[in-house]
């Protein structure tokens, strides 16, 4: 307030260039972010790009961003040479067996853990956690032999069985439940309603959020998952889009199948990145709740 | 203006909590996940324990012969074993030389000096002692693919990990903003996480093709010889490594943005009136704030990439000589195209506790101190 009148225009003209430069600074911050999403998503373009143009252009010229005499031929050769309609078929029904199986049951024991005091709760909760630490990845001979001996491998339950085992969803619905204030619980008891009545009457029509972060997530991860599958579902007609889609690559002439492969690609990961777009703040909560991170 | 007394939190009554002893219904809704549980992550912990001493033949999985700990023989040991202090030394320099910032780390008090003392210890005996017992002359590795494959997985987590970490909190902090571009940015970012391993391994092998490819093309528009990365044991693994990074930098960009969301705003609003840079607020206020996020995202970072299996196994079989061959591809051949399944247990478990050891480290002494 004790500054002179000249002083405070010369500091507001300061003041009004800075931000001026600021502007600037922050658009062409922007401009930057804009180039390297775009670069970063061109292999992904590229994908759908070959698979939109005629096998005997790909031959000639690979490098097109913009599908040159744009054609349906690559996806109708999906659907009329070799297996990829079976593969894809099966992890359709392995993905949704699994998430529907992980849900529920993680929505059990999740519920159990959170809301219900029961002996042996406090050994069985690290004990369920512990499980965390155990990698899919690193265990897979011992289970391979466990199926070997029941004669059940190159069968849907085998391909699930193991993915419904994680502990990660138990975590996610034991965080969310325990978050759940009592009084509405109370509520339902109070009417009478008994532990089951309460649980798929009020509680799981509340976990919804969480329900379908963890949907989402568990979808994405079976969906994807290799080395399990190729493990397991070895006869042609049992492998899974993931696993099926990879035998072909270094099978096929490459440079002359080039536009079918990458068809078959774009079939692979068109149920992923719809979901994605649908679901992407779900998937986004569930990796972030999922990880610990909240 | 409000009354104070309205901005005080409710008091709640410290009665009992609506946790009703109820041991049957406890049970009855556990009972369905654990039995899965047990069954198919548990029990096979245990059978690769068992398996491990085992010679198990996969042809005939009743075929069994206890061999006690010949597969761990197998996998550490070899003939005319000596020790001496040049061997590897670059490598176990570098592993003794993270010693002095763990005591730099003591004198600022983020660890204590019996955690100090504690890892001081462990990384004498693993990189100064340990790790120049080696096979002298004439003498060999029993198996000297498992030392390759698994020097292959750690040179992978080693370029991988401050790579994607590092990727995913410069783009975190970056598209940290309000905006429907910049939420359309991070779409676009982290799409690639979607894709599964065959779809990442049909674009990214086409791509670095060198005749096929885009980079290829690129590289020669610019006048350069084409390089055939993928076949050159010396790209290979930079090759699966950006490909690697391209694919998982958006998982690691979204922790990290939920943990930018957990940093108080009049934090920066503080420190912007008091004249701090952007530079200073990233070191002062956005570094220290994610140091949660930070210790998370390397762990499972770290833990992922040592699973890595199969970018490697599609792109390039683990060529070229063997090059990009990893443990887990070599656990698979042993187990199913050798047919030992006794031996891929044991380095199963190897692999299990390498994994669990750096966790367990990680969280033991990194954490921040009131957040365990």
């Amino acid at each position: 307030m004790t500054m002179t009148g000249s002083k405070a225009n010369r500091s507001a003209e300061a003041l009004e260039r800075a931000s001026r430069a600021h502007q600037i600074r922050r658009r062409l911050f922007i401009g930057f972010l804009v180039v390297a999403a775009i670069v970063w998503i061109v292999p992904l373009v590229w994908m759908f790009s070959l698979s939109l143009t005629p096998n005997e252009i790909l031959q000639r010229d690979t490098t097109s961003l913009l599908p040159r005499e744009p054609t349906l031929g690559n996806f109708s050769d999906v659907f009329s040479v070799g297996l990829t309609p079976r593969w894809f078929l099966n992890s359709v029904v392995v993905t949704t067996v699994t998430t529907i199986f992980t849900l529920i049951l993680s929505a059990m024991a999740g519920y159990a853990f959170a809301r219900i005091d029961f002996r042996g709760k406090k050994i069985m909760y690290p004990f369920v956690l512990a499980g965390l630490m155990v990698p899919k990845e690193a265990m897979f001979v011992p289970l391979f032999l466990m199926f070997a001996e029941f004669g059940q491998h190159n069968t849907y339950h085998a391909l699930a069985l193991p993915r419904i085992a994680a502990p990660l969803g138990v975590f996610i619905m034991t965080q969310f439940f325990a978050a759940i204030p009592d009084e509405l619980e109370e509520a339902a008891r109070v009417d009478g309603a008994g532990r089951w009545r309460t649980f798929i009457s009020v509680m799981m029509p509340m976990a919804a959020p969480a329900l379908t972060a963890l949907a989402i997530f568990t979808f994405v991860l079976t969906w994807n998952d290799y080395l399990w599958p190729l493990v397991s579902a070895t006869q042609r007609e049992m492998f899974t889009i993931t696993t099926g889609l990879a035998s072909l690559q270094g099978n096929f002439a490459q440079a002359t199948e080039l536009g079918a492969l990458m068809a078959r690609g774009v079939l692979a990961s068109l149920p992923l990145l719809i979901l994605f777009v649908v679901f992407q703040r779900q998937l986004i909560r569930g990796i972030s709740i999922g990880s610990g991170g909240k | 203006m409000t009354a104070i007394s309205q901005d005080q939190p409710k008091v709640k009554p410290k009665g009992p909590p609506n946790l009703t002893q109820s041991t049957g219904a406890g049970w009855s809704f556990l009972v369905p996940f654990l039995v899965i549980y047990v069954i198919f992550l548990i029990y096979p912990v245990i059978q690769a324990v068992i398996m491990g001493f085992f010679d198990w033949d996969f042809l005939d999985i009743s075929d069994r012969t206890f061999i006690g700990l010949k597969n761990y023989g197998r996998m550490f040991w070899g003939t005319e074993m000596t020790w001496d202090a040049q061997h590897l030394w670059a490598w176990r320099l570098v592993g003794l030389a993270v010693i002095p910032f763990l005591w730099r780390a003591v004198g600022r008090r983020s660890l204590t000096r019996g955690s100090a003392i504690g890892l001081t210890i462990m990384l004498v005996v693993l990189f100064g002692v340990t790790m120049g017992v080696h096979p002298g002359e004439g003498g060999r590795w029993y198996d000297s693919q498992f030392w390759s494959s698994f020097g292959n997985t750690v040179l992978f987590v080693i370029m991988s990990t401050p790579l994607i970490v590092g990727l995913g909190l410069a783009l975190a902090v970056a598209l940290n903003r309000p905006g429907r571009l910049v939420a359309i940015l991070r779409t676009m970012f982290f799409a690639p996480y979607v894709l599964s391993v065959a779809v990442l391994t049909l674009i990214w092998a086409f791509l670095l093709s060198p005749s096929l490819g885009l980079i290829g093309s690129l590289w020669e528009s610019i006048g350069l010889e084409p390089v055939n990365w993928l076949n050159s044991s010396t790209w290979a693994m930079p090759a699966i490594v950006v490909t690697t990074l391209w694919w998982t930098v958006g998982f690691n960009l979204v922790l990290f943005l939920a943990g930018l969301q957990d940093i108080d705003r009049s934090q920066y609003e503080a420190a912007e009136l008091d004249g701090a840079g952007t530079w200073a607020q990233f070191r002062f206020i956005t570094i220290p704030g994610l140091r949660r996020t930070t210790l998370l995202v390397v762990t499972l970072q770290i833990i992922a990439s040592f699973q890595i299996f199969g970018q490697v196994f599609i792109m390039t079989r683990g060529g070229p000589n063997g090059a990009t061959r990893v443990s887990i591809q070599h656990i698979f051949e042993s187990g199913f195209r050798d047919f030992e399944l006794g031996y891929a247990s044991a380095m199963s478990l190897f692999l299990f506790v390498v994994m669990v050891s750096i966790s367990f480290l990680q969280f033991k002494y990194f954490e921040p101190e009131g957040t365990a």
